[in-house]
């Protein structure tokens, strides 16, 4: 009975609690049961996954802490998509704030979930280093976000993490960032040989050369590229992104600018 | 084994990265080419490819030329390093025939220029 | 008819519900300024007309509003709520498409109850909607997939799955063309709206009602016309699909090419989707002023003939006179040969419908220079009078999209529905919306909408020319402020066909002085091929008799496949040689077969029947050996010894450029004039003329194979017996 009740009288809000809820933390989740319980009204909000505002103070208040912390490391903390926490620092601050955030009782981010690269190649500094990592003792994430050129080094987070190796290998190998001390340094993904780095956006699509076995030379051969006409028109607009103006993406909110009084360092 | 020692190398010149002047990022490259000179005969050895030694020997140096031009010192330290690369994916014959014949190109044909010979090609 | 009510409706509702129409503006219509109100869409304020819908507001500025039954050139409907928004101080959310907008108003086009409003709608959508996406072929650009993502719940209440099911509705057989899967239909009557409004055939509409409501047709009965495939592209779900492209590929892995229409003389505009090097569809391009967004069945359908019966390798006739394949340099070297070696005077070059104008300069200019003057087209225009010098007197010098503003339309000789059928959907939409009046001369045939038929004799013309006629059309045309009259190119060939011309330029010369609106022009010479105009602007002689009667001993048949030259034509020792793309009638009487390019293997200028030049892009690689046109002739013009001087395409294009401006002015219109300097020279033609006007197209199984691409196409094949068997079926 009670739960035909609450299918009727609050099905986006039961079925959105079962969805969010394994996002939060136990003391996060049982503030919100209260709530519930106190204020047991209609749901009038459409079903699609609503941001969690108790989640939402706690990562602003991490954010927060973070920057209070390490106020000559972190030049700023910024919440993107509504709820992802990110903190922007210059290269040099790359090793001890992960080490801070790895170390931190509070923060435990033990996991290095994935490193991403960012090609824009009309910033002075063309390159964003993009460090994932996972807390699994709060179930929590956070994003460190540092830029750099094409020869100025970042250093290795490998000391730090790890799993940092190949995802740094990667980096090197796809856009050309040089990673300083990293142990073994070398391509990961393109054929030996490679010349270039095919994430940069001034390489094209298609790459410069064609690799193919040539039975006269028994042996395989590497040639320039020749596009057939199939393959010479991109398609570059993406086909899903049909409304715009409804993708209703929260732009991103800045929770704290410590360097803000201090002289720009970008 | 080698291999590893250049690894080293390798290592200690990442070390500081940045030569500080111009002689620092020239005494590297020249170690590199000369790093490449003495692996000469073993390219000849282990790889079965139809050049001899001193078409190898002037295809480093060809290669080694091309970036002659190359002043900043911060570009000459990265191609240092992507030359060390190279020559250890040669040392440990992770290069294959394939990889070390494509500095020669022996397989490309001139297009045609004129007209007549691209319409019957078939190519613009 | 649908006539009355729908002007009515129009009246009711908003005036702008056509909105080309009321974005063209003539000289002499005054237009009321109506003030502005100002509306808030999402707190943005907006000035707009009263009687302006919500939606229409609000694309404005930008705002796009979900909808799935409303379409901006059908008329309103209302009844799939996908477009609720929330207004404020109204109690509950309004539809967007049919609520108009009231001074002050404050739209919310996101709010919460707008959200919540278009979940609901999308809920009870997707009830009675099949889960069959990854079988369906409208996924990937399925209106119903999009907006379940962009605006549906992310979650499901749906359970019953096992105990009452879902809504299931017979398919439908409606012709070669259109797959029906009736289940997956959403009841929006797009395709409803478009067959009675547009299309003009009244045999689509609902039956039943609330869940048994179906889309069909009543009686078993194919959904026959000449603008049918575009209800595959209006059907927001996959309740509609092109049945030969059915589960032939995905709308991601297509690749889709921009390119023109050659397979009427209008040049609509399209898009080919092509994979693997293979054409596997063809749809419109929006372009205002040809086609809109619509496409005909034989442009749209006609694709599949590209892969058949092509001409994949240069031939040769071999000792027992069997074509042989041969390569490129040995039927260059023969061709060349023969050419050279042939008097001058005995050299004939033909173009048919499906020549571009690079080919057609770069021929013109080899055949001159070995000596020759004899360039001819295949299809015929009086050369007496002004003959072709003056473009106007062999263009539509009204432009298509001008039709729709015309009061009277005078058809002479010409079966409109079937020669344009997008210029026939123009003169409809004119004669639905703007209460516009048409009057044919020539055979009674169906045009989809109400005429006056006025006779076949060709006389009539001259009567009302010289204006002796005491027929109350005659009345009609004096009075009218924008009349309009087209005279089908068919009627040319015969002998009359000069003082038929005559006739017709006087006549709409006549009427065009006396015009308040001296922009506006009346005199329309309707061109059956693609090829044609630009033809003629390069300087072809139209028409190959006389040409023929001179006894060539070299024929070079550009795609010249309507069967008008014959081997009976010709001398027995005369060398025929064949470029082109078909296997057909022209390849059938060759010496020497050149493999050419389509229209979608080839970058091509085409010039519409407007005088609008337009060009085609390379979609596909041509098949086998095949080489573009304009190479072929300069390659051969190398062989011969009287190279052409252009290499790339963009020296040919400077070349067209030097022979006409208007043939490399992509996508634009020159005006034309010298209409007085043709009606004086025409006036010494204006002899008795006696004959009945016919024409060649009657029936809808008439149109379908008129050229090599469409004779080739298996679908033009079955669409010609669908129509067959639907004369045989008791409906």
């Amino acid at each position: 009975m009670s739960l035909f009740f609450n299918r009727t009288f609050g099905a986006g809000k039961f079925l959105g609690r079962i969805i969010l809820s394994n996002k939060k933390s136990p003391i996060v989740q049982r503030l919100a049961t209260k709530t519930d319980q106190a204020t047991a009204q209609v749901e009038t909000r459409p079903t699609v996954a609503k941001i969690d505002p108790i989640q939402k103070t706690h990562l602003i208040d991490f954010g927060k802490y973070i920057a209070e912390c390490m106020p000559k490391y972190v030049q700023k903390v910024q919440l993107t998509a509504g709820n992802e926490l990110e903190v922007l620092v210059p290269p040099e601050a790359v090793i001890p704030v992960l080490q801070f955030l790895k170390d931190h009782h509070s923060g435990q981010f033990a996991n290095l979930v994935d490193i991403a690269g960012m090609d824009v190649p009309s910033r002075p500094n063309r390159f964003e280093i993009i460090y994932n990592l996972l807390s699994l003792r709060y179930n929590a994430r956070i994003r460190v976000k540092t830029y750099t050129d094409e020869l100025t080094p970042v250093d290795s987070a490998c000391d730090v993490f790890k799993a940092a190796n190949w995802y740094e290998r990667e980096i090197w190998d796809m856009y050309g960032v040089f990673f300083a001390n990293h142990p073994d340094l070398r391509r990961i993904l393109t054929d030996y040989g490679f010349e270039g780095h095919p994430f940069r956006k001034d390489f094209p699509l298609s790459g410069y050369v064609e690799v193919r076995y040539d039975d006269e030379q028994k042996r395989v051969v590497v040639e320039p590229l020749e596009l057939a006409q199939e393959f010479r028109r991109f398609e570059l607009s993406a086909p899903w992104e049909q409304f715009p103006n409804f993708r209703g993406n929260p732009a991103t909110e800045e929770v704290t600018n410590p360097s803000e009084d201090k002289p720009k360092q970008e | 084994m080698a291999g590893r020692e250049t690894m080293k190398t390798t290592c200690r010149v990442v070390k500081p990265l940045m030569s500080t002047d111009f002689c620092e990022a020239r005494r590297r490259a020249i170690g590199l080419y000369r790093a490449f000179y003495r692996y000469i005969p073993y390219i000849h050895k282990y790889f079965d490819i139809p050049k001899s030694e001193s078409q190898i020997r002037s295809k480093i140096r060809e290669q080694f030329y091309k970036n002659a031009c190359v002043t900043d010192i911060r570009i000459i330290d990265i191609l240092v390093m992507k030359g060390y690369m190279e020559l250890q994916e040669i040392k440990y014959s992770w290069q294959q025939k394939g990889h070390v014949m494509a500095n020669w190109k022996p397989t490309i044909e001139p297009r045609p220029t004129d007209f007549i010979s691209k319409f019957l090609n078939g190519k613009d | 008819m649908l006539r009355q009510p729908l002007t009515r409706a129009l009246a009711l509702s908003s005036p702008s519900r056509v909105a080309p129409l009321a974005a063209r503006r003539f000289a002499d219509q005054v237009q009321a300024q109506p003030d502005k109100v100002e509306v808030f869409i999402d707190d943005k304020p907006v000035y707009v007309p009263p009687g302006t819908t919500v939606l229409q507001a609000a694309a404005e500025v930008g705002v796009e509003i979900p909808r799935f039954c409303y379409h901006e050139r059908l008329a309103v409907a209302g009844n799939c709520r996908m477009c609720l928004v929330e207004v404020e101080k109204s109690p509950k959310p309004v539809a967007a498409c049919a609520m108009p907008v009231m001074k002050g108003m404050r739209v919310k086009t996101n709010s919460d109850l707008t959200r919540k409003a278009r979940e609901g709608v999308m809920e009870f959508l997707l009830v009675n909607h099949p889960l069959d996406c990854p079988i369906c072929d409208q996924g990937g650009e399925c209106d119903l997939q999009d907006q379940s993502m962009a605006f549906g719940s992310d979650r499901s209440r749906f359970t019953d799955i096992h105990f009452s099911g879902k809504r299931a509705v017979e398919d439908k057989d409606v012709g070669p063309l259109i797959k029906t899967i009736m289940t997956r239909c959403i009841h929006c009557t797009r395709c409803i709206r478009f067959a009675s409004e547009v299309a003009g055939i009244d045999d689509l509409g609902t039956t039943g009602r609330g869940t048994d409501m179906q889309v069909g047709t009543y009686v078993e009965k194919m959904f026959l016309s000449e603008l049918s495939g575009n209800v595959i592209d209006l059907c927001p779900v996959g309740a509609l699909t092109s049945k030969p492209y059915s589960f032939a590929a995905r709308p991601w892995e297509t690749r889709r090419i921009d390119s023109v229409d050659v397979l009427d003389p209008l040049g609509s505009n399209i898009v080919v989707a092509t994979r693997t090097n293979e054409v596997l569809r063809i749809l419109p391009r929006t372009n205002e002023e040809i086609n809109e967004e619509w496409l005909s069945d034989k442009s749209r359908f006609a694709c599949d003939g590209l892969k058949r019966q092509r001409l994949v390798t240069p031939m040769v006739k071999d000792s027992r006179g069997n074509l042989t394949p041969v390569e490129w340099e040995d039927a260059i070297v023969a061709a060349a040969r023969a050419l050279r070696d042939c008097p001058s005077d005995k050299l004939l070059a033909v173009a048919g419908d499906l020549a571009d104008a690079e080919s057609l300069v770069a021929l013109k200019d080899f055949v001159n220079r070995l000596g020759s003057e004899n360039t001819c087209t295949e299809q015929f225009f009086p050369a007496e009078g002004s003959g072709t010098d003056l473009r106007s007197s062999y263009l539509l010098n009204t432009k298509i999209a001008n039709v729709e503003g015309a009061d009277f339309v005078l058809l002479i000789g010409t079966n409109v529905r079937f020669e344009a059928p997008l210029l026939n959907a123009r003169i409809r939409k004119a004669f639905i919306h703007k209460e516009t009046d048409v009057a044919l001369i020539g055979p009674k045939v169906d045009l989809t909408y109400d005429y006056t038929h006025v006779g076949d004799s060709a006389s009539l013309v001259k009567d009302l020319a010289t204006g002796t006629s005491s027929n109350e059309i005659l009345k009609r045309l004096e009075s009218a402020k924008r009349p309009v009259v087209i005279l089908g190119a068919d009627q040319l060939k015969t002998e009359e066909g000069a003082a038929l011309l005559a006739y017709t330029q006087e006549l709409a010369l006549r009427l065009q002085d006396n015009l308040q609106d001296k922009e506006w022009k009346v005199l329309n010479v309707l061109q059956r091929t693609a090829s044609q105009v630009a033809a003629l602007d390069i300087g072809y002689r139209p028409g190959v008799g006389a040409a023929l009667a001179a006894g060539p001993r070299v024929v070079y048949l550009l795609g010249a496949d309507s069967g008008i030259v014959t081997r009976e034509a010709l001398p027995k020792d005369a060398v025929v040689i064949y470029q082109g793309h078909h296997g057909d009638a022209g390849a059938s009487i060759a010496d020497i077969v050149l493999p050419g390019a389509a229209y979608t293997e080839k970058r091509a200028t085409y010039v519409n029947a407007e005088g609008r030049a337009q060009q085609t892009l390379v979609a596909v690689t041509p098949p086998g050996l095949a080489r573009e046109d304009w190479k072929i002739i300069r390659a051969l013009s190398e062989v011969a010894g009287a190279g052409l001087p252009y290499d790339t395409l963009d020296e040919v294009r400077e070349r067209l450029n030097q022979v006409s401006p208007a043939l490399v002015a992509y996508g634009d219109v020159q005006p034309n004039n010298y209409f007085a300097q043709a009606r004086a020279l025409a006036k010494s033609l204006q002899k008795p003329v006696s004959g009945k006007l016919d024409v060649q197209l009657k029936q809808l199984e008439d149109y379908f194979m008129t050229d090599a691409i469409s004779r080739a196409s298996p679908t033009m094949a079955k669409c010609v017996q669908a129509v067959l068997k639907q004369k045989t079926a008791p409906y």
